[in-house]
């Protein structure tokens, strides 16, 4: 079984944002909102001696996701080759998740009203493409592929040219998103740009009992509702489907 | 010429583009999709080519039911190898952009409150030939000033030329790229054309002087620039702001600005009197050596230092690293590099560093450009314009090329009269309120005009202050010439053919070059039916057809970028002694220094800062800030200041603050960024904010507009460049 990991090299890394736009036109998500974003880290030191760096974050395909077991319904989940997924059809929005994410990966699509995040663009490597941010890079500083393929150039990257994972001595949730730069320029961005603290998941369990019950009433309710509306739907045809 | 690029039909699918003059793929069906939309349908991918910017990279659009749902990088195509910046992924939102001009638009009210009605192409057309016609009649051809700018003008250039005006201008010479083809023509005997042949991928040490890269993005640049730094090339970033490519490197030298002169003669006279310059190389193709280094002998680093700003073991410690990876040194030419009027000096300068470190047709330096042939049309002769040109190009700016023009000498004519009166513009591509810098003369001019025609896509400001505005295709929606690029490693010609027929009522801008010829009986100079044929007659003597290239989408060829690649008779130089120049003797002739001297710019007046301007790797000039994902990622630009020069005027980081300059113009309210990473004498903006046409209605009055601030020019003596650099600033009270 593969596992998924994807590779950024921070040092070719221009930040111009290609990733943040083919991301976006390729899955239809709001570009201020996007997949995948690229910050800069406040300027460290005194001119003239300054330093700062870029960093493109996204979903980490995490290998103990917190995502995964905060949300009520079951959208979230992780596929045997690592990636973690939102099953859309499921999602009820509720944003739990998107709290919870250390790597504030996750975010409500305006557009569909339910939590998107990275995939790995799924869709695209089951076709055998690269994910949209990786073919576009301008740098070639992006990566993808499977760790466990020891021929492979993320397996390269990560086990002999020293990769390394955005994670701190107390949130350590396994990132398979790594990044390649100089070691200061890594804790630069580190350091700039920590792993938030997952607070619901201390407070989670207690949380759970709460109010899941209560969620997945509502939940009920609206498939109920989403049921009567798709056999309507297919009632009255999709002609109206076209603008 | 064979290429050596596999012809394979690029995905199949795209077999059906080409197969008749308006037959395009899936263009069978109305059926309009929501964005996004992912069906299980036909998706037809076409390749052509970007016009994001003026890079032109490979693209392929995915069509699905008559809508582009995608645009992404031709994986084929040898310059961008699939990958495409931020701009070109966004495509479809110029296509898709609700605020495009779709009509042809009649101005009704007064010029520049955009009150216009919408008329028929024909009416339109009909409006223009009988004003040309008039125009021709009663003051002479050469009275109509063309602006063109982009692929797609070469059909109205062809146009202009037979109606008569040798009058044609580009700000992509005087506001842009001029002095610096002029300084390496004047040296190497060629300019270097475009996209500009650096070799970063394979130079062991980057040399940017004010070159951004990174925050100015090309995409194959981009490319070679990360490759080159991945292998382990050292960089010297020179700018007077931490920029992206500063935060690479490996020296940082934030030089007061108006200078560079100054430290690229005292890299010289490092390299000479430490004897780290390419001797043999000196020796074999150059000329002037002797008088050169006489020349630069007194400027010691010591003597550049309190002029630059950079201490003399920095300007020491550089050159050295210059002379050490000799000749795999890429000093980069830069690109809009009209800054201080004195700029074909200083590209002169930057010219005979890379001839002294033996780097020009070396690896790892700037590389050659390999001719490739292409068909030409028989043409009747172009009528003898009855007055010269009115722009001053070739004249009182003895090195403006005529086919490049000075835009803002034919500014001046128009408003003097002088040498004879300028009674109309047609403005295609380009806008000239935000390109051209001194736009209260800019405006004066079109005051001065009986006729003011704009061609273009969205309706940015200038289109307000119109006669008559035509609404072109976008580049998805059209037929251009040809992308023949012969400054890449490997040549190349591509394709830019229509994606999707063209939306509302707009059309291409061949279609209403040729509709307007026929109108003014000059159809003769367009000897061909269909944009199919006029590609054929290109294409004859390249060894492909339009049916392979539309297919493809690119056919490169073998290329020779370096000297060795070429037998020693061909490593020759197009310049008078056939060496390279190091002393002029043509800039002598013309009563210029034949060896770069460094002359001081004007200092900022106490409490002002000098304005400098780039760009951001999410915008296009002034032209997509409308694009709703470029727009989302940067909705306005921000204002640079550093801490002290903030904490003086009392202005915090993240406050509203106008700009405002000497000459008492004022910019929008902008947000300033108080920062570390810029001299305390300077302001930076990103270029291309502040829109002023509410058309647009994105980018309206977000951000301020660099342009608007530069209200004076030093205009460079030997090219008509206007130095854009010369404004100073202060940031006051919103």
């Amino acid at each position: 079984m593969a596992r998924y990991a994807m590779v950024t090299d921070l040092r070719k890394c221009v930040a111009c944002k290609a990733c943040t736009v083919a991301c976006s036109a390729e899955w239809d998500v709001p570009a201020e909102l996007a997949r995948t974003h690229v910050r800069t880290t406040p300027l460290a030191g005194v001119f003239p001696n300054l330093k700062s760096g870029p960093c493109v974050s996204q979903c980490n395909h995490c290998d103990h996701p917190p995502c995964v077991e905060p949300c009520p319904t079951g959208a979230t989940y992780q596929d045997a080759d690592g990636i973690v997924r939102v099953d859309g059809d499921v999602c009820i929005g509720c944003g739990f998740c998107v709290d919870v994410c250390p790597y504030e990966a996750r975010f409500i699509n305006p557009r569909t009203k339910k939590v998107d995040k990275c995939d790995f663009c799924r869709p695209r490597i089951e076709r055998g493409e690269e994910p949209a941010c990786v073919a576009t890079c301008t740098a070639h500083a992006k990566y993808f592929g499977d760790l466990e393929d020891r021929n492979g150039e993320v397996h390269r990257l990560v086990f002999h040219e020293g990769a390394r994972r955005m994670e701190t001595e107390t949130i350590a949730v396994g990132p398979n998103v790594y990044y390649l730069g100089q070691p200061e320029q890594l804790d630069l961005v580190l350091a700039s740009f920590p792993p938030r603290p997952p607070l619901l998941l201390t407070a989670g369990e207690a949380w759970k009992k709460l109010v899941r019950p209560l969620v997945i009433g509502v939940v009920g309710a609206t498939l109920v509702g989403q049921a009567a509306a798709f056999f309507t739907q297919l009632h009255k045809g999709e002609g109206d489907f076209d603008e | 010429m064979k290429s050596e690029i596999t012809r394979r039909r690029f995905l199949g699918t795209a077999a059906t583009v080409g197969a008749g003059a308006v037959a395009l793929p899936a263009a069978a069906s109305q059926k309009i999709h929501p964005p996004g939309w992912r069906g299980t349908e036909r998706v037809d991918k076409v390749p052509t080519t970007c016009e994001m910017c003026f890079w032109r990279c490979g693209i392929v659009a995915s069509v699905a039911n008559g809508k582009v749902v995608r645009v992404a990088g031709h994986p084929e195509h040898p310059q961008n190898q699939g990958r495409l910046c931020a701009r070109g992924n966004a495509g479809t939102g110029l296509l898709y952009d609700p605020d495009r001009l779709k009509t042809p638009l009649l101005r009704t009210g007064k010029r520049g409150e955009g009150a216009f009605k919408a008329v028929s192409w024909d009416e339109a057309l009909d409006y223009l030939a009988a004003k040309l016609i008039a125009l021709r009649k009663e003051h002479g051809p050469e009275s109509v000033g063309f602006f063109p700018h982009g692929s797609g003008a070469r059909f109205f250039a062809t146009l202009m030329k037979a109606y008569g005006t040798p009058n044609s201008v580009e700000p992509s010479f005087a506001q842009c790229r001029g002095p610096r083809e002029v300084g390496y023509s004047l040296t190497f005997g060629q300019g270097l054309g475009s996209p500009e042949p650096v070799d970063l991928e394979e130079a062991q040490l980057v040399v940017l002087i004010g070159s951004h890269l990174g925050e100015n993005v090309f995409t194959s640049q981009i490319t070679a620039f990360a490759t080159g730094l991945a292998r382990g090339a050292k960089l010297i970033a020179v700018d007077p702001r931490f920029s992206t490519a500063a935060s690479k490197a490996d020296w940082w030298l934030p030089i007061r600005p108006g200078t560079d002169i100054a430290l690229l003669l005292a890299w010289m006279n490092v390299l000479i009197t430490e004897g780290l310059y390419d001797r043999e190389y000196i020796g074999t193709y150059a000329m002037g050596f002797e008088q050169l280094a006489q020349h630069v002998r007194q400027f010691t680093p010591e003597w550049a230092a309190p002029i630059t700003d950079i201490p003399a073991a920095t300007i020491r410690e550089t050159a050295r690293a210059m002379g050490a990876a000799k000749p795999a040194v890429a000093v980069h030419p830069g690109r809009h590099v009209t800054w201080y009027g004195d700029d074909t000096q200083r590209a002169r300068a930057m010219a005979i560093l890379t001839a002294l470190l033996g780097s020009w047709g070396r690896k790892g330096g700037l590389f050659l450009p390999t001719r490739i042939e292409r068909g030409s049309f028989d043409l009747p002769e172009f009528p003898e314009p009855k007055r010269g040109r009115a722009d001053g190009a070739g004249t009182r700016f003895p090195l403006a090329p005529e086919e490049m023009g000075v835009t803002n000498g034919l500014i001046d004519a128009t408003i003097s009269g002088d040498p004879y009166p300028i009674k109309a513009w047609i403005v295609y591509g380009q806008n000239v309120l935000e390109s051209i810098p001194q736009r209260g003369r800019t405006l004066e001019a079109i005051g001065k005009l009986d006729l003011m025609v704009v061609v273009d896509v969205m309706p940015v400001e200038q289109v307000n202050y119109a006669d008559l505005v035509l609404p072109e295709a976008t580049y998805l929606e059209r037929y251009d010439p040809p992308n023949i690029v012969e400054s890449a490693k490997k040549p190349f010609i591509a394709v830019r053919s229509p994606v999707i027929e063209p939306l509302y009522d707009s059309k291409p801008g061949w279609w209403i070059a040729r509709e307007l010829a026929k109108r003014l009986d000059l159809l003769a100079y367009f000897p061909w039916e269909t944009p199919e044929q006029h590609l054929e007659t290109i294409l004859a003597p390249t060894g492909t057809n339009g049916n392979e290239l539309r297919n493809c989408g690119v056919v490169a060829f073998p290329g020779k970028p370096y000297l060795e690649d070429r037998p020693p008779a061909e490593r020759s130089f197009d310049t008078a002694s056939g060496k390279i120049e190091l002393f002029s003797q043509e800039l002598a002739d013309l009563g210029a220094d034949p060896l770069p001297r460094y002359t001081p710019p004007a200092e900022p007046p106490d409490g002002f800062l000098r304005l400098i301007y780039g760009r951001a790797p999410v915008h296009s000039f002034a032209r997509s800030q409308n694009n709703e994902a470029l727009h989302a990622l940067m909705p306005e630009n921000e204002v640079w200041l550093h801490t002290s020069a903030a904490r003086a005027a009392g202005v915090a980081d993240g406050e509203r603050i106008v700009l405002e300059n000497g000459d008492g113009a004022r910019s929008n309210p902008v947000r300033a960024r108080v920062t570390e990473g810029i001299r305390d004498d300077c302001a930076y903006l990103v270029h291309g904010f502040g829109q002023r046409s509410k058309a647009m209605r994105r980018a309206f009055g977000r951000g301020a507009s660099d342009n608007g601030l530069m209200s004076r020019v030093s205009v460079d003596p030997l090219t008509g460049g206007t130095g854009m650099r010369v404004n100073f600033v202060r940031p006051v009270k919103a």
